[in-house]
């Protein structure tokens, strides 16, 4: 797929929960010519305007977020470890051993006790966040104080690879959303739509309902990167999407029951135009949805989803394929839903 | 201060070398050991660098190894998926969702299967190394043009700088170990020597130290110097007294030779390196284990280089504890008294 360096460029940069900035200033910088007017709320929601040929028969918001999972450190050990806790939803499972960059730049690793030294019991079991450091290389206190404090935030080091048709990124959840939105400003559109790349979505959706308080839109789409569980000792029963299978559509999540003329026309409009698409098999986890159909006098929603493997870990995994097919399932739904004919 | 031991280390530590495979590795330390009289290679047993007098009666070996521990791949299923168990000790709670990498006919990335927290259930196991899967993204008759059963796969992690003289890295264990032997040749290496020094990075030691074990024989050393890694205090462990910068560990053991570890501990102080103290019961777990009992007997010492997060692809060193064990074993080397 084309432009895979602006997915590259997404994914690279740092933006846990609550401090998005760096990916705001690209989103900022990549909207620039496309945006009729654009405007950051007080939380740090991007919303974008943008013309299309006509005047929307109803107001539609698209929206993706723009944070990740990560690490917030909440204390300095005497002896320069920096102790920490998690930024949204991540297994310690995945945490022993991982490298990770604190403040967007200063590099470190998580501790992780030597094997040789654990009984059977201990070699089998994650350790517990609030049980592991990371160790930056500081000696003392004030040493790590030099250049990190407490509340200072850190994630997983960058990674970002492209090849044969598969993408393996840190923040997959939800860059791929954030680039599906900017390909499709960057199209000439039938209708005004209403861009907004959210914030804080991984610790509980707080920024996008505000936003969506400001838009105030009679239907909304949200991209996501979401779970896909296709992968090796998991049933396919529990897959709940599969990579490579095309965009995922949700009938329901943890917070939100969409719409259902959305929900079978999607899928229709796959069959229709050949677009791959799938509907997504379980009601597992939950996003900005959830407080865009309850803001204001409520909204329509419907969630459009990259089937991501391995989310809110070191790396992701998709296809550029379903990257594809989700950035022309939306404008085509997009077209029919602020046409008013849905 | 510390630039060329710096260098030494983010050179060794680079390619890859797990157990069986350490070819490029080996060729690695053969091209930093080339400022030697002589440079021998051999697949199963490693590089050795040789200085000084051929003939002379005292023959020093100094020996650090040049495997890594990493995963062979022994099956691809019909989804593409790389199953794997190990080749040395592998932690296997750092796998899930850990970037690997695959050497395959391509240097290819993958990354371990894991679900994610929203559709995880559960307790908080973690499979065994051989109960784990690759995932590199393709389908297997793709997979299949480019990876074999028998391949090898590392979590990678190139050797990254952290604050004060602190490196971290896959491969410290015993990469670094390498660069404080090969340090310790370097800054002998234009002195009148009246021993003749042999530095041996040496294959397979994660496996059993089959490397050393054979080289010992073919280089008969009267002595010997093993470089390994050790463990240095760190959060979740407790009874460990060596600390990362803290110097070299001279080790004391029942195994190790008495005199010569005595005579490291003076001549530490006599040159004003720091340096702590590795005391064990019997046999080390390093390369000396084999060394002291080849041919009628060698009398071996060892030295440890302080690291926290053994074997796994965060450990970390510290680059004043490799140049000053370089300087200990340079001392030792031109000792008047030996």
């Amino acid at each position: 797929m084309k432009n895979m360096e602006l997915l590259e460029k997404l994914c690279l940069a740092t933006g846990v929960s609550g401090e998005e900035d760096a990916v705001r200033d690209i989103i900022l910088e990549e909207i620039k010519p496309y945006a009729e007017r654009v405007e950051v709320t007080p939380l740090g929601n991007v919303i974008a305007w943008r013309k299309g040929r006509n005047r929307a028969e109803k107001k539609l918001m698209l929206c993706a977020h723009m944070d990740e999972v990560g690490f917030i450190i909440n204390n300095i050990t005497g002896e320069g470890f920096l102790k920490f806790t998690a930024v949204g939803s991540v297994r310690p499972e995945v945490l022993t051993g991982r490298s990770v960059l604190v403040n967007g730049k200063i590099p470190g690793v998580i501790c992780a006790k030597p094997v040789h030294l654990m009984d059977g019991g201990e070699r089998e079991k994650a350790v517990p966040v609030d049980q592991l450091a990371i160790d930056i290389g500081a000696s003392t206190k004030e040493e790590a104080e030099q250049v990190v404090a407490i509340g200072d935030n850190a994630c997983f080091v960058p990674f970002f690879e492209a090849v044969g048709g598969t993408v393996k990124g840190k923040a997959l959840d939800d860059r791929a959303g954030c680039f599906v939105l900017l390909e499709l400003m960057k199209e000439e559109l039938e209708y005004d739509t209403c861009f907004v790349f959210s914030v804080q979505e991984e610790i509980g959706m707080r920024g996008a309902g505000t936003a969506a308080y400001v838009v105030e839109p009679d239907a909304a789409i949200i991209l996501e990167g979401t779970t896909a569980g296709d992968i090796a000792g998991v049933s396919p029963l529990e897959s709940v999407c599969k990579m490579g299978s095309g965009t995922a559509v949700s009938f329901m999540d943890r917070s939100t029951i969409y719409d259902r003329a959305f929900f079978k026309r999607a899928l229709a409009i796959g069959k229709e135009k050949e677009i791959p698409c799938q509907p997504k098999t379980a009601s597992a986890g939950m996003n900005d949805a959830g407080v865009i159909h309850t803001a204001k006098g409520g909204a329509r929603t419907l969630t459009l989803s990259v089937p991501c493997r391995y989310i809110h870990g070191p790396a992701a995994m998709t296809a550029e394929s379903d990257l594809e097919a989700t950035v022309r399932l939306t404008g085509a739904l997009m077209e029919e839903i602020a046409g008013g004919k849905l | 201060m510390y630039s060329e031991v710096e260098r030494l280390t983010r050179v060794l530590c680079e390619p890859h070398g797990t157990p069986g495979c350490e070819e490029e590795a080996i060729a690695v330390a053969a091209k930093e050991l080339s400022f030697c009289d002589e440079v021998i290679t051999n697949p199963l047993g490693g590089a050795v660098g040789i200085l000084g007098k051929r003939d002379a009666k005292r023959r020093i070996l100094l020996d650090a190894h040049i495997d890594q521990i990493g995963m062979v791949i022994t099956n691809i299923d019909d989804e593409g998926f790389l199953h794997v168990t190990q080749v040395g000790g592998v932690d296997r709670r750092t796998m899930p969702g850990s970037i690997v990498t695959v050497f395959g006919k391509e240097t290819v990335h993958g990354i371990v299967c894991v679900l994610p927290p929203h559709l995880a259930h559960g307790d908080d196991k973690i499979d065994a190394v051989d109960r784990q899967a690759i995932d590199l993204g393709m389908p297997k008759e793709e997979v299949e043009k480019i990876v074999s059963i028998g391949d090898r796969a590392v979590l990678a992690n190139p050797i990254k700088k952290l604050m004060g003289n602190r490196v971290s890295g896959t491969a410290l264990d015993d990469r670094g170990g390498c660069a404080c032997i090969i340090r310790a040749a370097q800054l002998i290496k234009d002195q009148e020597l009246d021993c003749c020094v042999m530095v041996l990075c040496s294959t397979r030691e994660e496996v059993g130290g089959q490397g050393a074990r054979i080289s010992t024989y073919s280089l008969e050393p009267t002595e010997a110097l093993a470089v390994d890694v050790s463990f240095a205090t760190q959060p979740g462990t407790s009874g460990l007294t060596a600390t990362l910068g803290g110097g070299p560990m001279i080790g004391y053991s029942a195994s190790l030779d008495r005199k010569m570890s005595k005579r490291l501990m003076e001549l530490a102080k006599e040159h004003d390196i720091p340096y702590q103290l590795e005391v064990m019961g019997g046999r080390t777990g390093t390369n000396c284990d084999s060394i002291g009992i080849s041919r009628g007997g060698v009398r071996t010492g060892l030295l440890s280089l302080p690291q926290r997060n053994m074997h796994t692809s965060a450990e970390v060193c510290d680059l004043a504890d490799m140049e000053n064990i370089a300087k200990l074993i340079a001392a030792y080397i031109l000792d008047k008294e030996a």
